[in-house]
């Protein structure tokens, strides 16, 4: 029995040793007119070399359904076919932004043309240009139209190869959504525009080029990360995945870097870097072990984060140290303490913190809320009482009171003395008052 | 009445003070110049440490108000103590000084008792 269930056990940790290649799942629906599949034949080689699986669907095609019964068919959505007026019923914004509600991440090329994924963008922030207008560039100087643009790629944790981008599509403004994850932004000569005639170009110029969109605030390729966690990349128009501009030569005879720029946008897109989650988290009282149900006040409290990185290359969950900049809060409506959160050293994917509980009581909540571009939303929330000391958990006989004490016991002594003499005097002074008076 | 009907210094009118303080003097019983003893003791007790609450700290609360109304609930008792024993008061003729006492010592006991147990 203990054989064969470990047996199980390595079988399993075997396919998902070859499989799973994304946190979320293998199971990738493109939608793409079967026309132009082939142009994109690399990156869909590429995605099945990682181990997904593709699924390929006309965009008026009524099956396979992109939800059935509430329930994602895929872990996955690319939609490439953006030149497309209408889709099926099954796909429209709204099934696509209910798609992120269900956590399914969603790769979508935008087209020049009014279509609708065009009010599907508004939805995310991005501003679009007014239709049929795309990105121009005369910079640098080549043999290429100006619509086809090398970009050269920023370094962020996203994309780190080097070299250019060949683009062609749309540009897009962003709104001030912070959830947006600007990928790839348009290099600072190129512009939109519908046209390149020589009046629309000294029209622009005489305004001081007031209405034209240009320079590098124009996104190409960017991202949106959810609350859910689910991803949404937007690119400007399909043309960057196809086998065409991957095997183009730049300028200066640099190979595009097309091929691995899809690449990591769609390892992004589909949950595979950059991905973070937390394990566990505990909170002991300092210097031990138990986890209490509840705090007294002014106590010190240690809390722990245990964090993962998913490695999409051996497909499994690894401890995470590399965050610096993790904020702890003890929250009670307002967080009452606010504090780094740093990895322990020697302990991998461990974060911990040892503070003082404030001198207030009631019900107390540690929050982590760690929101970076890119990155997935680290959120954990434990609730957890902080209670005034109990009746005779109060430090007693202060040295600050010892007037007061003093004061008490030097009364109490005081009738004693009192009452000694008073009974010992009893006789002779009463006796003497009264003759006194008698007298 | 002695020293107010016949001033011993008739030159110079004596100070009110000094005049007060000769006639208790000659007038008050043993006994009560012993009860008033006490009482000065127990009003300097009080104010001291009302002092110290004000100047210094208040921080164990329970321990000011212990410290400070045991010696204003011994004030109390004994003032009534001396009223009941004093000769010249009218009120009190029916009840002895043995009587007094009782109640006295007896209110005592009882107020150190919940003095204490509020101290610490």
């Amino acid at each position: 029995m203990m054989l064969l269930s470990s047996l199980v056990l390595l079988l399993s940790g075997v396919i998902s040793g070859t499989l799973a290649k994304s946190s979320t799942g293998n199971t990738v629906l493109v939608v793409v007119e079967t026309a132009k599949q082939s142009n994109y034949s690399k990156f869909f080689k590429g995605l099945e070399n990682k181990g997904f699986d593709l699924t390929f669907r006309e965009p008026k095609a009524e099956s396979p359904v992109i939800i059935q019964d509430d329930v994602p068919s895929f872990s996955h959505v690319i939609v490439l076919a953006s030149d497309a007026k209408n889709f099926a019923k099954d796909i429209t914004p709204q099934t696509l932004i209910e798609l992120t509600t269900l956590k399914t991440n969603l790769l979508i090329a935008l087209s020049p043309k009014q279509t609708p994924l065009s009010s599907l963008a508004a939805e995310f922030s991005l501003i679009l240009p007014t239709p049929g207008s795309v990105l121009y560039s005369y910079f640098p100087e080549r043999a290429d139209k100006p619509t086809v643009v090398p970009v050269n790629i920023p370094q962020t944790p996203i994309t780190s190869q080097k070299g250019p981008v060949f683009f062609s599509g749309v540009p897009f403004a962003l709104g001030d959504n912070p959830l947006l994850v600007p990928i790839l932004n348009a290099p600072v000569e190129g512009f939109a525009a519908e046209s390149t005639s020589a009046e629309v170009l000294v029209e622009a110029a005489d305004r001081g080029g007031e209405g034209l969109w240009a320079g590098s605030r124009l996104g190409l390729v960017t991202g949106f990360q959810t609350l859910d966690g689910a991803r949404v990349t937007w690119v400007g128009g399909p043309e960057v995945f196809s086998d065409e501009y991957a095997a183009k030569e730049g300028p200066n005879g640099v190979k595009a870097a097309n091929a691995q720029f899809v690449q990591d946008v769609a390892a992004w897109t589909f949950q595979e870097s950059l991905v973070l989650r937390v394990d566990k988290v505990n909170h002991f009282l300092a210097n031990t072990t138990t986890s209490l149900e509840q705090y007294t006040t002014n106590d010190n409290i240690e809390f722990s984060a245990y964090i993962s990185a998913y490695d999409a290359k051996t497909g499994t969950w690894a401890p995470y140290s590399g965050i610096t900049d993790m904020q702890l809060e003890f929250t009670m409506l307002d967080p009452h303490i606010r504090t780094a959160l740093l990895p322990v050293p020697g302990v991998p994917g461990k974060y911990s913190k040892t503070f003082r509980a404030p001198d207030r009581h009631g019900v107390f909540k540690f929050v982590i809320n760690y929101k970076r571009k890119g990155y997935s939303y680290l959120q954990s929330s434990t609730i957890v009482p902080v209670v005034p000391p109990r009746h005779d958990g109060y430090p007693r006989f202060l040295s600050a009171a010892w007037p007061y004490y003093a004061g008490a016991i030097s009364t109490s002594l005081g009738f004693f003395v009192f009452s000694a003499l008073w009974l010992a005097g009893d006789s002779r002074p009463a006796k003497k008052g009264k003759a006194q008076k008698t007298e | 009445m002695a020293p107010k009907t016949t001033p011993s210094t008739p030159k110079s009118a004596p100070s009110p003070v000094a005049s007060l303080w000769k006639a208790y003097n000659d007038e008050t019983p043993d006994r009560l110049k012993f009860v008033d003893s006490f009482l000065v003791f127990l009003m300097l007790s009080g104010i001291t440490q009302f002092l110290y609450c004000i100047l210094v700290t208040s921080f164990p609360f329970n321990a000011f108000l212990a410290g400070f109304s045991s010696t204003v609930g011994q004030f109390v008792l004994t003032a009534s103590l001396r009223s009941q024993v004093n000769p010249t008061t009218k009120d009190f003729k029916d009840v002895s000084p043995e009587r007094a006492f009782a109640d006295f010592a007896l209110g005592s006991i009882v107020l150190h008792f919940f003095v204490f147990n509020f101290l610490g």
